[in-house]
């Protein structure tokens, strides 16, 4: 090789070095700072740190009803006309102090004086009103809509700054709890979309939203309550639960949502009733699950305690109902199925000999990451159907994927299904259970029939005991006139909580967490 | 070189494409979005209003025109799980991606350079037999298990470091360990090799014999000439971190692009699935133009080829 050329080449070797330290020594400078984080998680004790299993898509008040939105809006950002005391199931006032029902379709709420929002405006009844109208009868899809009000169109009026009617089209004994949903916004929200950082009266208000990152409320001091203990909330989300609660354990955080209870939250986690019932509901529609006899042998093949003490390691209760025990038609004395594998073979037996179909392939549908241990839960059912004689093949799928099956207008030509479910009843009444799941033409009811619609239609216009012993009754007539769910278990939750911190979550806590109810340890401690 | 540079641009143009059509394709067989998006109570009216709404009801083809009108504008569309602009979405996770990729490649150059080149200047030795041992147990191990391990034992049992989040410098420690141990495991085995090639070359005795000392012929000599595989097998690691390091933004909450493509192929957000990947691609083609062209500024001979 020439000199030159040795000397070009060297000069090239040292171009590529001198570049790359170039592009490397300003990224090394700037870099331990990462890409759109201008806010830390540093504790504070003032400040409480929450981590959930996945951001909020958004913070719309109208969908609080979802999850991943309520847990974070309700009763901290926005506060409805009244709520739900989940322990009690008794309505309490809220933004409203009282309320009657002025005739068979219209109630009454008057409008609580010297309630401000959290941008100073004043909260009336013109504000109530375009709150509900805005969720109940608009066209922007409103989550809350759908679950609590269905089909429903409120006539709502502003009589005066501290009065708002709303009037149904048929008698709603129970409006004051629909209405517990429905969260109060400005009469200036956009009432065509919807919105990602809403104004509410709440005891909070949002500070930042590094998205992706965390999300931050601070005390609201126009608050017309008591002022909640802690200043800020900063909410982070991690996916792995195992993270979750080691950021418990590890003083960097001080509440961990959804967790399972082999992720290790050992002694700071707390289990607690959630109002969460898990089920397969049946196809009836498809052979052979048209034949009462196969519903009833798959009903008997779950063995319910099996699952609740090994898989769920007993944070759960054997189910023989949809709804759980703080629900109105809860019935005390409706047993769970009891486990009989040998009557389960035996009814298949005397279908086949009937010539029912039961080699027919039954699809198991479940979805990924419902609740901890469901692919092992969907396992042994279908191990048991299979002893039993059925042949079931295990379909595991994402949300998405899943709700095609979950949802009307339900996929055409799928042959039969039996869909892993789980419900969750916010409201507090089993007529949100029943309208969904078992009446003949439910969004979430494959089938049902008039004579069972007519008993659910007659419970809805009771009230009281009669309400209670109406719902108790349409719930116990289930397996006997339909048999389209195998119940399996009430879900119990589990939070990690650190001890500096008083809270006692309870069944509302996964849809609602109030933080105004969280308090410092110590303080607690010395009343 | 700026043909070859202006070469390389338009052979990349072809891949892109594929990348474009592919992703809209690809991201529709997934299935239709409606029941994630509107209640349980959703009439037939409004499940037509909301795919009106968002294009869905179209033909397929026509929504790929709107696709790629839109793309020619710059204009992704917007999230159909938060309403915000795709394209805004995925430029504010990229970043975060970028700058974990860029150190864990920077780490593992450094080491595998460092590691390679001492392990094969002792070929065959105790030293050469368990860096190649660690090296390749290290390309072996999941990702996934390590993350998990990395945080039970650093954050929860000794409390040396954080379990996640990006709130402090020691946060970066177990997610940059994490990428880290497979390109470092590959690369140190590719450096490792090139130099015994390069080390075992006439032209190493030749420096040897006029004098040269033996880390003038490491770093001056052979290293040179092994650089050049070992850039091509850096590439392509990286190509692969860039494409978002999905495993590793989960468990320690990294607000990455491969987080943001897995959430939106699960929402079926199909706007910022498109505008993540169309992100990426382009990405990698630029970051593949640039590794090429690293490769002729080391190599006289890719330089000479590509004048032809």
């Amino acid at each position: 090789m020439s000199p030159a050329r040795s000397l070009q080449q060297g000069t090239r070797y040292r171009a590529v070095v001198v570049a790359t330290a170039a592009l490397t020594v300003p990224a090394l400078v700037t870099g331990c700072s990462v890409a759109n984080s201008s806010h830390s998680d540093a504790a504070s004790p003032d400040t409480l740190r929450i981590v959930l299993p996945q951001e909020p898509p958004t913070l719309e008040p109208c969908d609080a009803s979802l999850t991943s939105t309520g847990v974070v809006v309700r009763s901290n950002i926005t506060e409805p006309l009244v709520e739900r005391n989940a322990d009690t199931g008794d309505l309490e006032p809220k933004l409203a102090d009282s309320w009657e029902q002025t005739s068979d379709t219209v109630w009454t709420f008057r409008i609580r004086p010297g309630v401000t929002f959290s941008d100073g405006s004043v909260f009336d009844a013109e504000d109530a009103a375009f709150s509900i109208d805005r969720t109940v009868n608009s066209t922007i899809g409103c989550d809350v809509d759908g679950y609590v009000f269905g089909d429903d169109e409120l006539e709502v009026n502003a009589i005066d700054p501290s009065t708002v009617t709303v009037q149904t089209p048929v008698a709603d004994p129970i409006l004051p709890l629909r209405i517990s949903f429905v969260e109060m916004v400005p009469s200036t929200t956009d009432a065509q979309d919807k919105v990602r950082d809403p104004i509410g009266t709440g005891p909070y208000k949002i500070d930042y939203w590094d998205h992706g990152q965390r999300l931050a409320l601070v005390r609201n001091d126009t608050y017309w309550g008591p002022a909640p203990e802690y200043t800020r909330a900063i909410y982070q989300w991690r996916t792995e639960g195992s993270v979750r609660a080691a950021m418990v354990t590890n003083d960097e955080a001080e509440l961990a949502t959804y967790l399972g209870p082999e992720d290790g939250a050992g002694d700071l986690g707390v289990a607690y009733p959630n109002n969460e019932t898990t089920a397969l509901r049946m196809m009836a529609t498809e052979p052979p699950l048209d034949d009462y006899r196969v519903r009833e042998a798959i009903d008997l093949s779950v063995n319910r305690e099996g699952i609740v003490k090994a898989l769920f390691q007993g944070l759960g209760e054997p189910a023989g109902q949809l709804v759980g025990s703080s629900i109105v038609g809860f019935d005390p004395d409706l047993q769970p199925t009891p486990y009989d594998s040998d009557r389960a073979a035996q009814l298949v037996a005397e279908a086949k000999a009937d010539g029912v179909p039961v080699d027919n392939q039954i699809r198991l549908i479940g979805r990924t990451g419902q609740f901890p241990k469901i692919n092992e839960t969907i396992e042994v059912i279908q191990n048991s159907l299979s002893k039993a004689g059925l042949n079931v093949k295990i379909e595991m799928m994402d949300t998405a994927g899943q709700m095609q099956y979950q949802i009307r207008p339900f996929p055409q030509g799928t042959g039969p299904i039996l869909l892993m479910i789980q419900h969750g009843n916010q409201a507090g009444d089993a007529q949100f259970t029943v309208d969904q799941y078992m009446r003949s033409d439910g969004y979430q009811s494959y089938f049902g029939s008039p004579g069972y619609d007519a008993q659910i239609d007659a419970a809805e216009q009771l009230v009281g005991d009669a309400r209670q012993d109406a719902f108790a009754s349409v719930l116990a007539n289930e397996p006997k006139e339909i048999r389209q769910f195998a119940y399996i278990a009430h879900m119990n939750a589990v939070l990690a909580k650190s001890p500096t911190v008083q809270y006692a979550p309870n069944s509302a806590t996964g849809d609602e967490m109030r933080l105004s109810e969280m308090t410092h340890a110590d303080t607690s401690a010395n009343g | 070189m700026f043909a070859f540079l202006r070469r390389r641009v338009y052979t990349s143009l072809v891949p892109l494409l594929v990348v474009l059509f592919g992703v809209f394709l690809l991201a529709r067989l997934t299935g239709d979005p409606t029941n994630l998006y509107l209640p349980v109570s959703a009439t037939p009216d409004q499940r037509a209003e909301f795919a009106a709404e968002n294009g869905l009801d179209k033909p397929v083809l026509s929504q790929m025109v709107d696709y790629l009108s839109g793309v020619a504008h710059l204009d992704f569309g917007e999230s159909l799980r938060t309403g915000e602009s795709a394209a805004t979405m995925a430029l504010r996770a990229f970043p975060a991606t970028l700058q974990l990729a860029f150190f864990t490649m920077l780490l593992a150059i450094i080491g595998a350079i460092v590691i390679g080149c001492w392990a094969a200047y002792r070929p065959n030795s105790l030293a050469d037999r368990i860096s190649s041992l660690l090296s390749m147990t290290a390309a072996s191990i999941p990702d996934f298990w390590f993350a998990i391990t990395g945080v039970w034992i650093f954050a929860v049992v000794l409390g040396v470091l954080p379990t996640s989040g990006t709130g402090s410098a020691l946060s970066w420690i177990l997610p940059i360990a994490t990428l880290l141990i497979r390109p470092l495991g590959v690369l140190t085995q590719v450096v490792r090799g090139a130099m015994v090639s390069a080390l075992s070359a006439p032209y190493v005795r030749l420096a040897r014999s006029k004098g040269a000392g033996d880390l003038r012929v490491v770093t001056h000599h052979a290293l040179r000439n092994a650089a050049a595989p070992a850039l091509t097998v850096a590439g392509d690691l990286t190509v692969g971190l860039v494409n978002g390091a999905v495993v590793v933004e989960a468990i320690f909450g990294w607000p990455g692009i491969g987080k943001l493509m897995i959430d939106a192929i699960l929402q079926r957000d199909f706007a910022v699935l498109q505008a993540a990947v169309l992100l990426t691609a382009v990405s990698i083609f630029v970051l593949n133009i640039l590794i090429d062209a690293g490769y002729a500024l080391l190599d006289a001979r890719v330089r000479e080829k590509s004048k032809v």
